[in-house]
Formats: C-alpha cells, structure tokens, sequence
C-alpha cells in the first residue's frame, strides 16, 4: 500500500517535470504562433490561391515516391540479410548503414553533376559509345530523379529499424510458415511485413520528416514543396508571419497524421520477446542469389561508392588547395558541437522514454510524442523561432547573452533533433516487459536508482545507436548552424554547404569526405552494436 | 542526480557567456568567398582590429538583426544583392554613411542614392548563347527574349533565386508592372524546360543541348571558364557571353552589386568605417578582382583577364535601390506568370 501511494505522488512529480521539458522543446513554436496573429491574411490567401496547391501536391507525390524508394532500398535488403546466408553478406550489412553519412544535399548535388552533359557517364559514353550517348542525354533534374536521390540517402532509418525488427521475429513464426510450405517470399509478405509494421513505421517516419523539411536539395531540383512554400513567403515576400504560419501549419498536420498512425497500429503491437534460435536461414538457389546480391548491390552502389568515389575523385583533383590548419579546425568545431549535442539530446530523450515508462499517464505519452515532431519543421524555422523567443521580452532577458551562443545552438538542435535521439530509445523501452519496474519498485528501488540500477543497463545498446544517430545527424545539420551559430564558427556541413552553392563543388569535396568518413566510422560502430543486439537475443 | 544537473547548469552557463574586446568589428554577411577571409586578414593585420564574421542568408540575417533591435551585436551588413540592403534600411536597420574619399573612386551609378550603403563588387545578369545554334546578331535586349523565335530555346533558373528576382525588379522600374507581366508570360512561354538548377546547369544544358541561350550571372561564367574539368571548360567554350540592352537608345545590361552599410547600432563604428574604406581602397578592389571573377566598383581597376576578354560594356543606370523598392511586384509577377 505504502509503495503505490509513493508511485503516485512520484508519478505526479514525473507528470509535471515532463510536460515542463516538452514545453522547453514545443515553445519556440509558441513563439511562430505569436507572430501568426500579426499574420497578413492577404498574402496568406495570395500563397493559396498562386502557389500552396501546387506547392502541397508535390510534397505528397515527393513524400509517396521517395519512401516507396526508401521502402525497396530498406526492407530487401534487410531482410535477405537477416534471413539468409552468403558470401559478402557482412560487408553489405556494414555499406548499407553508410548513406546515412552524406547529407542529403550532398548526395544531391553530387548525382546532378555525376549525369550531368559534363559529367564522367556521358562524357564515356560520348567518348566510346556515341550511340547511347544520346539516350543518356536527358533533363535529370526531375522530381522522381530527386525521390531516388532523397530515397538513396534516407532508406538507412529504414534498414535499421528493419534489420532489428526481422532479426528479432521469433523463428517460431518462419519454421511454422516453413511447414505449412510457404515460400521465402510468402512468409515475408504474409508473416514478416505485418508483423514489423510498427518497425518500418517507425523509421518511415523519419524519412517522411526529413523529405518535409529538406530545402537545399529540392529547390536544386526546381521541385517547389510546402517548405519551399515558408521560404517563399519570408526570403522573396519578406514576410515572416505567413511563414510562421505555414511553418505552424505543417506541424500541426505532421502531429494529426502521426497520431492517426498511431490509432491505426496500436492494435498491431507485437512482442518480440518470444524469440528462440534462430537458425532457420533460407538455402539460396544460383539464381535466388543473384536476386540477393542484386538487390543488396543496388542501393549499395548508388547509394554510397557512387557518391564516395565522385567525391574522393574532386578531393584528389583539389588536394594541393586543401588548407589542412582550416580543415582540422571545422573538424574540432564539428566534433566537439555535436558530441554535447548528441550527449544533452539522449539525456533528454532516455529521462522521457524512462518517465513514460513509470508513469503510464496520458498526459506524459503524449508529451514524450510531441517532442519527436518538431523534426518536421525545417531547421531555418525553428531558428528563426528560437530568436524570435529570446527576444521578445527584451525587459526580462538580455537577447545579446543567448543569441550567437553555443547555449541557444544547442537548444535549437535539440528541438530539431530530438526524435532521432527518440526513436531508437522508444523501441527498445517498448520491448522490455513492465514486471520489470514492478519488481524494482517492489523491492523498493527509488525512481532514480531504478533508472540507474535497470533501465540504464538494459537500454545501454539503444543509448548509443540513439548517440550516435543523433551526433551523425547534428554532424550534417546546415540550416540551424547558418542561422544560429556565433561569430566565427564554421562546421564542416556549413564549409560544404558554401561552396557548393556557389557552384564549387569541388573544392567542397574534402569537407563533404570528412564528414562522410567520420560518420562512416560511427555507423560501423553503430552496425556493430545492433547486430550484437540481435546477436544476443538470438542465443 | 544534482551532481549531474549542477554540472549541466555550469555547462549552460559557460556556454552562453561571451568574451568582450573593444579592438574588433562584427559583421553579418552574405558573401561566403575564399576571398573575403583573405580581406578580413590583410585589414586585421594592416590595422589590428578584430574582424567576427557570421555568414548566413541574407534574410536570415536580417531577421536575427530585427529582432536583436538594439542589442545586436552586427557592426557591418554584407550583401550580394543590394534588393536587401534596401530593405534592411527600410526596415530601420542600417544608419547613414557616406564619405567623400570613398564614393569618390567608385562608379557614380553604382552609389547609393539614400546614402545607406557603398557598393565594394558588382556583377551583371547576361545572356549566354550556344556559338553553334545562335548567331550573336540574333541577340539584343532582354525584351526581345520574350520573341517568339526563342519558343523552347530559353534557359534560366528558379523565381526563388535572387538575381532573377533583382532582374525582374529592374524590369519592372523600367517598363512598368503591365508591360513587364506581358514580358514574363512570354518569356515563360519560351522556356526550355521548368526552372532548375545552378547558373552553371543552365550553361551544360546549352552544351547539352536541352536549349540555346540562357540568362545568367557574369561571375558563374567566369568560375566555369576557369574550371580544371576538362569537360566543364568545353561546356564553357561553346557559349558565347553577350550584355544586353546595349544599343544606342537601350538602357544597358543589368547589374547588381554587393555593398556593404553599417548597423543601426553598431557598437564599433569606427572600426567598421575603417573596413569599408579598406575595402574600397585599390588594394583591396585588386583582391577582389583578382580571386574572384566580379568587376570592381572602381573603374580604374580591371576585371580578371577572363572576365575583360567579354570586352566592356553599358550598365543599366537605374537607380540600384530600385531592385528592393521593386521587389514585390516582381516576385508578384513571376507567380502570376507562372515563372517557378
């Protein structure tokens, strides 16, 4: 009797500190809406009438095609991995993490200049073979070129979250379809797919996010999305309340369909925990296996030697320009901002996932949601947000202390970041049974050392995946960092960025191969980690 | 646990707290070249003060100024489109400078009429043709790419880029917004294929063929003829660099120039007066047109060699604030007319 009323009162606390950290991360967006009351109604139905229909179309024909490319590019693979036994398996397990390293933005200026008339695929061909030059001859930047591109870059959330998912569906189920003689592709369609529906969700989300917030790369495109919509309206109309409002709106449709998904898969939870050994590998037939090599080279290739070789080839080309005093400069300046970043983000992500465990309140459910949405926005809005914030109570707070700070830098990649520091946490708290927290109040662990004593050493894997996710992520983060950052401090994403906007790619290369290597290093790390995971479930 | 939050309230605090020095100048600019870096070092070593530079998009340095209001730290407002810096003195965000030893030795065509800002470079939008599929003789005005001949020939970049936006400006102070709405339908009509891409893809797409002449600015086409990618420098040879409007009772081509103006509340003026005259002075207009293929706003000093080798040629005399003042009836016509 005496530890449940504990529970309740400490639940209570747990309650209020939530919903006054989601507060922290949502307010900025209290501050767009400030600004939306200012808001011009004529623009607002100008942008209607000339430009949002349009605009909005293409981001849900932007949205379906790329994560239907990031879907093929994520879950094949993943599966024949998981599944199946054959040489180079473990080599494609680690490559296919990697796209994950290059910015989209990056990858997209990259394969506009790899097609291009003067790039090296038609130069070849115009060289060698004249006929297929002219087929190859094309306009590519198109917006379906632009979702294979943005799907190349962003099917690794899917993967990820696939190759924990599939691995970890008991065998229990692939044996039983095995004896009923369902074919490999049977029980993958019928069995697998809807079992880890919340899996693939879950990444799929992510990849729907960064396709709404993305702007360097469609506007490069010349495809205009409802983010190109916000920016019409502040950098060419001037005008920031219409952007605010836009900005506003693309939240509050992202958190409607997030919690209608929501509705609509709580009844598919699964629990994975009735795994046994998993040995049931399929045997692979000569031309199954080319299938599965084809379709683990495809976004291999595409998505990461192409890019990485393209780059390396414009690093070499530019190496006795390379000054290596700046370079190692942005790369202390990238590390050390991304590492406390990262560090504060999953402090702040395991202490929700953690409170909504004990608590089991609505209010703290809800709040441990919202925080993860903000990803939606474009990183220029929520800067733009966070200076609006501090300066609107120029009695109370002297703007001049956080503006230009490391402190409102930080706060702003936290509000943008904080749902990939979130995901993989969520899962895995999910996964773990609550007899666990039962017992631990039971015999009467505090809430603190039942984080510490539990919860912290049975979530350690997802801890560092959700690090280093987060640190890749921050490590390529560009718009925030233009908008927000102090006086002389560059990163690597904003030395690329500049140079590649004014058409110098190759002088970008060398920051672009940084932060490609450093993140491919932590993805390794992090490829690593989760197959340990499996790993030790499986056994 | 308060160990813990104890060390993240020191980590917020240092965070946040910023060194002061007198001997300095902070600048918020929108030029992000190799070359401004090597111009902020030979002043801090020719004159010892400081130089902090935050380079961000033009709007969005504008807006954090706003809302910074008197607190803002920004000395100096660097722009590559003068459309902004007009609008960043309409806004109340710049103060007045101009000094006589100074504008002296720029162009008169290129100062600042409201006495806000002192143009440091400038660029021209021209017109670029394939040497194989246009004669030169077919070219003329920018007014003339609203003819008919031009039907699926014509290539330029998106609506949301600046420089087309400051064309547009132009053409709107000089034609009106009724003419200049015809103008763009048309030239719409002629478009090659929807707006996309660089300066520079629009230069391949003439190589490649998908159309014949494109709008473009004068400084993309002097990085790509400076190229080492064999291929690129090809694609650059193939076309041909002509200024529009040069005729005898025609206005001269358009062009925009980077400036520069001191803050509302500049906490170092001094110093900041002290980098705007180091970079209009000969030395520092030689840097410029020596790393970077923009002209210099002193007449007496020449392009790089690439860039005179298009010999010289007429600019528009319109008053440059025009291309802010103009703005909005521009971005109003290109949604009209459907230019993305």
């Amino acid at each position: 009797m005496e530890v449940k009323s504990n529970n309740i009162i400490n639940s209570r606390g747990v309650n209020i500190s939530t919903v006054f950290v989601s507060l922290l991360i949502i307010v900025p967006l209290a501050a767009l809406l400030l600004s939306v009351f200012k808001v011009s109604l004529d623009n607002y139905y100008y942008l209607w009438n000339n430009l949002l229909i349009n605009y909005s179309l293409n981001t849900i024909y932007l949205v379906l095609l790329t994560s239907f490319f990031s879907l093929i590019f994520g879950i094949f693979p993943a599966w024949f991995i998981s599944t199946s036994r054959f040489k180079g398996r473990t080599l494609y397990d680690i490559i296919l993490y990697l796209p994950l390293a290059i910015p989209t933005y990056i990858m997209a200026f990259t394969y506009s200049d790899v097609l291009s008339y003067t790039g090296p695929i038609q130069t070849f061909a115009r060289k060698y073979a004249p006929e297929i030059s002219n087929i190859l001859n094309q306009d590519y930047l198109q917006i379906e070129v632009l979702a294979i591109i943005m799907g190349l870059a962003l099917y690794p959330y899917i993967y990820t979250a696939c190759r924990i998912s599939f691995s970890l569906v008991g065998s229990n189920y692939v044996d039983l379809c095995r004896n009923l003689g369902m074919s490999q592709m049977k029980t993958f369609f019928k069995i697998i797919l809807p079992i880890s529906r919340v899996a693939i969700f879950s990444g799929l989300f992510l990849v729907i996010m960064e396709v709404l917030n993305e702007y360097g790369a469609v506007k490069y495109f010349g495809v205009n999305t409802f983010t190109s919509g916000i920016f019409r309206s502040w950098y060419s109309m001037q005008d920031v309340e219409t952007a605010s409002l836009l900005a506003v709106s693309l939240f509050v449709i992202v958190v409607i369909f997030f919690f209608l998904e929501r509705f609509t898969n709580s009844k598919y939870q699964f629990n994975y925990s009735a795994n046994t050994n998993q040995k049931s590998n399929f045997s692979l037939t000569n031309s199954r296996r080319l299938v599965v090599h084809l379709v683990c080279l495809i976004p291999i290739i595409f998505g990461f030697l192409i890019p990485i070789l393209f780059i390396i080839g414009n690093v070499i080309s530019e190496f006795s320009r390379i000054s290596f005093s700046k370079l190692f400069d942005l790369i202390f300046n990238t590390l050390s901002i991304s590492l406390v970043s990262a560090i504060i983000i999953v402090l702040i992500a395991l202490l929700f996932q953690f409170f909504r465990k004990i608590s089991k309140s609505r209010i703290v459910m809800i709040c441990s949601d919202m925080i993860s949405l903000t990803y939606a926005l474009p990183g220029a809005v929520i800067g733009l947000s966070l200076i609006i914030l501090v300066t609107s109570f120029p009695n109370l707070i002297n703007s001049n202390i956080f503006i230009g700070s490391f402190f409102l830098l930080i706060y702003a990649y936290s509000i943008r970041h904080m749902a990939v520091g979130t995901s993989p946490l969520k899962s895995s708290f999910e996964k773990h049974p609550n007899s666990y927290d039962d017992t631990g109040i039971n015999l009467g662990l505090t809430p603190f050392r039942l984080f510490k004593k539990i919860h912290l050493p049975i979530n350690r894997s997802a801890i560092i995946i959700a690090f280093l996710l987060c640190f890749i992520d921050i490590m390529k983060e560009l718009p925030i960092t233009l908008i927000l950052r102090p006086f002389n401090f560059d990163t690597l994403a904003v030395q690329t960025y500049q140079y590649a906007i004014e058409e110098m790619i190759p002088k970008s290369a060398i920051y672009s191969l940084t932060i490609v290597m450093i993140g491919s290093i932590l993805l390794i790390f992090l490829k690593k980690i989760i197959n340990k995971q499996i790993d030790v479930s499986k056994s | 646990m308060k160990k813990y939050l104890l060390i993240l309230f020191t980590l917020i605090l240092s965070s946040c707290s910023q060194n002061e020095n007198s001997n300095e100048i902070n600048i918020y600019s929108q030029r992000h070249y190799n070359v401004d870096e090597l111009q902020y070092e030979n002043f801090q070593k020719k004159t010892g003060i400081k130089v902090n530079v935050i380079k961000a998009n033009a709007d969005e340095l504008i807006q954090r100024m706003k809302n910074e209001g008197e607190n803002s730290p920004a000395d100096l407002f660097i722009t590559v489109d003068v459309g902004k810096l007009w609008q960043a003195s309409e806004m109340g965000l710049l103060q007045k400078f101009q000094d006589k030893n100074i504008t002296k030795n720029i162009s008169p065509e290129l100062l600042d009429k409201n006495g806000y800002w002192i143009p440091v470079t400038y660029r021209s939008r021209i017109i670029v043709y394939s040497k194989e599929r246009v004669s030169k003789d077919e070219l003329s005005t920018y007014e003339d790419l609203a003819n008919k001949k031009w039907k699926g020939r014509l290539l330029v970049r998106s609506s949301s880029n600046s420089y087309n936006q400051a064309l547009m400006s132009s053409i709107v102070a000089n034609l009106g917004p009724d003419l200049t709405t015809q103008w763009s339908n048309a030239v719409v009509s002629n478009f090659a294929r929807d707006p996309k891409g660089s300066d520079r893809d629009q230069v391949k797409a003439i190589a490649a063929g998908q159309g014949d002449i494109a709008i473009v600015n004068s400084y993309y086409i002097g990085l790509l003829l400076a190229s080492e990618k064999e291929e690129e420098l090809n694609a650059g040879k193939s076309i041909g660099v002509f200024f529009p409007n040069q005729g005898d009772n025609e206005r001269g081509a358009h062009v925009n120039v980077s400036a520069i103006a001191i803050a509302k509340n500049s906490p170092n003026r001094k110093n900041a007066i002290e980098l705007i005259k180091y970079l209009s002075s000969d030395e520092a207009q030689k840097t410029y047109v020596s790393n970077t293929y923009e002209y210099s706003v002193n007449p007496e000093i020449k392009p790089d060699e690439i860039v005179q080798a298009w010999g010289e040629f007429r600019k528009d005399t319109l008053d440059l604030n025009m291309l802010g003042f103009k703005r909005e009836e521009a971005i109003i016509i290109f949604d009209k007319t459907g230019w993305k």
